[in-house]
């Protein structure tokens, strides 16, 4: 009993240390509050009063947010996907066989696929972006199998993915050459108020929603169990082959999303190098987010603080002007930093 | 040597866990420690064994005052710990275990084979042990693992070692093994803790005894003053009332297996388990009656027969189609198949009804929490907070919890298997009362164990197997001891 009464009357250090110690995200909060003011300081305040300096501090945010969303929307599926105790190399690659999806259907181009037959403008978008999303879901059903049926283990079956994904895209595409319709730039480049939402929207949004599965429904709940101990899921009557296979559709769903994002703000797509080292951009989101690589831990309000936190040092990187070539090597910094503070749980 | 510990306290969270505790050994002495589950045994000893700091207390070795921070300071001060799971690596030789992580080099830097052979047989014979150490880990059986634990403990000169339930795995003539190790150390002046919960071990190799009970010291003597029935009440602090097991009602067949077989765990397996009856599957280690029903419950694969659940003949597929079907399964080995570690207890006791409590597509969160409460209640499960990792619990409660998993989705067939696998008297008493009112209220229970005692004590009926079949349906005056251990071991055929 008198344990409580100590808790009531402890000075702040302790209760930091206690925090620290309990809240697997305070240490990640932290992370991200020192980033935010070094970020501030590295932007400085001499623009000449409160209102242009804030103008600029709101934009270089819009701005950050804007440029990870990708990013983060995939980082939320890998969270999943980790967390069952797997990982899922092919989302680069799948992003650009989805992307090439989309870009056949919406193709503005006399000779595009519903242009030529007379459907064009806003109809054609949607079959674009529904082609785009049953192509996602597709792709991480196949993955999904791979591992369950195949039992082949997720590194292997997503290395595989990977390769295939992106090699035939770049034969199919090879020479057709489709052109993104003004209209659907819009889909990510729609203006505000002189600033551009939109992609944060559908990355907040999703994220939200991702959050809820993984709190408050029983598919959350499974994945957890499933990561954590696959046996004493399956003994407890838990669909363990449905979990794990549903883990990677939702990836394949999101990766989706992700890809018609890109087409849409860019207007255009490099098969040969788009998305590439987005899957290690993701994982590390997750990894300094908390989750654990061996499954079972993990959360998505940690994947999007973690997917801030190396945005916000990228940022910070480049306001101090450190060469290009350097900030790779700080993204590997954290994500080990990461790890080895984490790791204080278990000595 | 001779060992006090003095009012040892510790508690984890605001769960005190051991209040002021006293314990004492002489050397030359095998002393019990027992006390139900979570009543601070392992506790005690983790603290002794350097495994855990003491919140308050001292320890005094020979009159002199003694901290351990770590398994290697208690160590060297001559205390080993042999844990319940025993630290052996398979594919190693013996005196390679021996010496592991302290390995005899030679001047070159080689690993000197020889010397710590040598080594190995000296203190094999020191111990009176005839055994080759050069013979694999993984051909010994059971019982002496459990010796080469001890002699790696002798090997390091300890004078006290502390048994963590050294016999749960081990079979009436590898117990007497081990039994006549203990025996030749203590001759030899080494104090002995053995934590154990059957009575009857203790009575039979133990000169003094200590009992905890929910963190205090309530009672502790000589073997030779007291009965079992003294220590049994003891630890659960009031006497044990044995109930008469009532012949319940039974009702129709629920459960029917016709010439199951999986093609090599088990064949020709044919059982009918009615509502409100419970039924028993006996047999030695390796009978194939764990392996039968995890097929029935989907876990496994049938090869051949017929399964009939509530009369329709069914094939299972996955375990969520059997829980579908209304059946429940609390498996053996809770640590690799029941508990979710990193899950609340909370959350691991409504594992299994997940699925079906929800909102539209959210979870009913008060519904879950409304049938753990129940359940909670209804199994007198003693815990922290329900979000405390499953972890923090005793063997006991762990169990429970599991338990709760299974009563919560109200199964119409529940199987168990091993319900009372590292459960204490106290705890084992209340699980077959668990059963019976289960039974009472009309749940078909299919009870696995291979303790003949277990199953003559809840069951009304058994099946008895020998290497994958059936040997024998017992039911009244027959389901004895003796019919089940000459049927169980193949005598009958």
């Amino acid at each position: 009993m008198n344990k409580i009464e100590r808790i009531d009357n402890i000075e702040p250090l302790a209760w930091f240390r206690r925090q620290w110690s309990t809240h697997p995200l305070f240490s990640t909060l932290c992370a991200l509050l020192v980033m935010v003011v070094l970020q501030t300081i590295a932007l400085g305040f001499d623009q000449g009063g409160f209102g242009a300096w804030l103008s600029l501090w709101t934009r270089n945010w819009l701005n950050i947010l804007r440029n990870n969303a990708t990013i983060g929307i995939i980082a939320l599926g890998m969270t999943f996907v980790i967390i069952t105790g797997g990982i899922d190399l092919a989302v680069g690659s799948t992003l650009v066989a989805i992307g090439a999806v989309v870009m056949v259907f919406i193709d503005g181009s006399a000779t595009g696929l519903l242009t030529s037959i007379g459907i064009t403008g806003a109809p054609a978008y949607l079959v674009g972006i529904i082609m785009g999303l049953v192509m996602g879901i597709v792709l991480g059903e196949v993955t999904g199998c791979l591992i369950t049926i195949g039992k082949l283990p997720p590194f292997i079956a997503t290395l595989g993915m990977m390769n295939i994904c992106r090699s035939v895209t770049q034969q199919c595409m090879q020479t057709i050459n489709p052109s993104v319709p003004r209209g659907f730039t819009q889909i990510a480049n729609l203006s505000v108020g002189g600033q551009m939402f939109m992609p944060i929207i559908y990355w907040l949004v999703l994220a939200f929603i991702m959050y809820y599965i993984s709190r408050h429904t029983a598919f959350g709940r499974h994945v957890y169990a499933v990561g954590s101990n696959e046996r004493a899921a399956k003994l407890s009557g838990i669909n363990t082959q449905r979990v794990k296979r549903m883990v990677y559709t939702i990836m394949g769903l999101l990766v989706a999303v992700a890809s018609i994002l890109q087409v849409s703000r860019i207007g255009s797509m490099d098969y040969a190098n788009a998305g590439s080292g987005y899957e290690m951009d993701a994982i590390a989101a997750v990894i300094v987010g908390g989750t654990s690589m061996s499954g079972g831990k993990g959360s998505i309000a940690g994947t999007v603080l973690g997917v801030l936190i190396i945005a916000v040092m990228n940022n910070l990187l480049n306001l101090i002007g450190v060469p290009p070539f350097l900030r790779e090597a700080f993204k590997g910094v954290i994500v080990i930093v990461a790890v080895l503070l984490q790791k204080k749980e278990k000595v | 040597m001779t060992l006090l510990m003095k009012e040892i306290s510790k508690s984890f969270g605001s769960n005190l866990v051991l209040d002021k505790v006293d314990f004492s050994l002489e050397g030359g002495q095998v002393k019990a420690l027992l006390g139900e589950n979570g009543a601070g045994k392992s506790t005690l000893m983790n603290i002794l064994g350097g495994v855990l700091p003491a919140d308050g207390g001292q320890i005094l070795i020979d009159g002199q005052e003694v901290s351990f921070h770590n398994p290697r300071e208690s160590l060297d001060h001559g205390i080993a710990f042999i844990h319940q799971e025993l630290n052996l690596i398979n594919d190693l030789a013996v005196y390679e275990n021996l010496f592991l992580g302290r390995e005899v080099h030679k001047k070159g830097g080689a690993i000197d084979h020889a010397a710590m052979k040598a080594r190995t047989q000296e203190v094999f014979d020191r111990m009176g042990l005839d055994l080759d150490p050069s013979v694999m880990v993984r051909d010994l059986d059971a019982s002496y693992k459990q010796i080469v634990e001890i002699s790696r403990a002798m090997m390091m000169n300890a004078q006290l070692v502390i048994m963590d339930e050294p016999t749960t795995s081990l079979t009436d003539p590898e117990i007497e093994r081990v039994f006549s190790m203990m025996r030749t150390l203590r001759n030899q002046g080494v104090g002995l803790i053995f934590i154990s919960h059957k009575l009857g071990e203790v009575m039979e190799i133990c000169d003094s005894y200590t009992v905890l009970r929910d963190g205090h010291m309530v009672a502790s003597g000589l073997v030779k003053d007291t009965t079992s029935r003294q220590i049994a009440a003891d630890m659960v602090g009031h006497e044990l009332i044995m109930r008469e097991r009532r012949s319940s009602e039974r009702g129709e067949v629920v459960l029917k297996g016709e010439h199951l077989g999986d093609g090599h765990y088990f064949n020709d397996v044919s059982f009918e388990v009615h509502s409100g009856e419970v039924v028993g599957f006996t047999g030695l280690l390796g009978d194939g009656r764990s392996e039968l029903f995890q097929a029935v419950f989907g876990a496994g694969k049938l090869t051949s027969g017929t399964l009939e659940v509530c009369g329709r003949p069914v094939t299972i597929h996955s375990t969520s189609q059997a829980v579908k079907l209304g059946l429940g399964y609390v498996p053996r080995n809770r640590k690799e198949n029941g508990i979710i570690k990193d899950m609340s207890i909370f959350e691991n006791g409504s594992l299994a009804t997940l699925s079906s409590r929800r909102k539209g597509p959210f979870l009913d969160n008060e519904r879950l929490e409304e049938d753990f409460a129940r359940q909670k209640a209804g199994l007198s499960i003693k815990m922290g907070s329900e979000d405390d990792l499953i972890t923090s619990l005793s063997g006991g409660n762990q169990q429970k919890v599991v338990l709760a998993r299974w009563l919560s989705a109200s199964p119409k067939i529940l199987i168990l298997d091993n319900p009372t696998q590292g459960v204490d008297v106290g705890a084992k008493e209340e699980i077959y009362e668990i059963i019976l009112r289960l039974a009472g209220e009309g749940v078909a229970v299919v009870v696995l164990s291979s303790e003949a005692q277990e199953v003559i004590r809840v069951a009304s009926r058994c099946y008895v197997m020998y290497h994958g079949r059936i040997t024998a349906s017992l039911e009244g005056g027959d389901m004895n001891e003796h019919n089940i251990m000459s049927l169980a071991t193949g005598a009958g055929e």
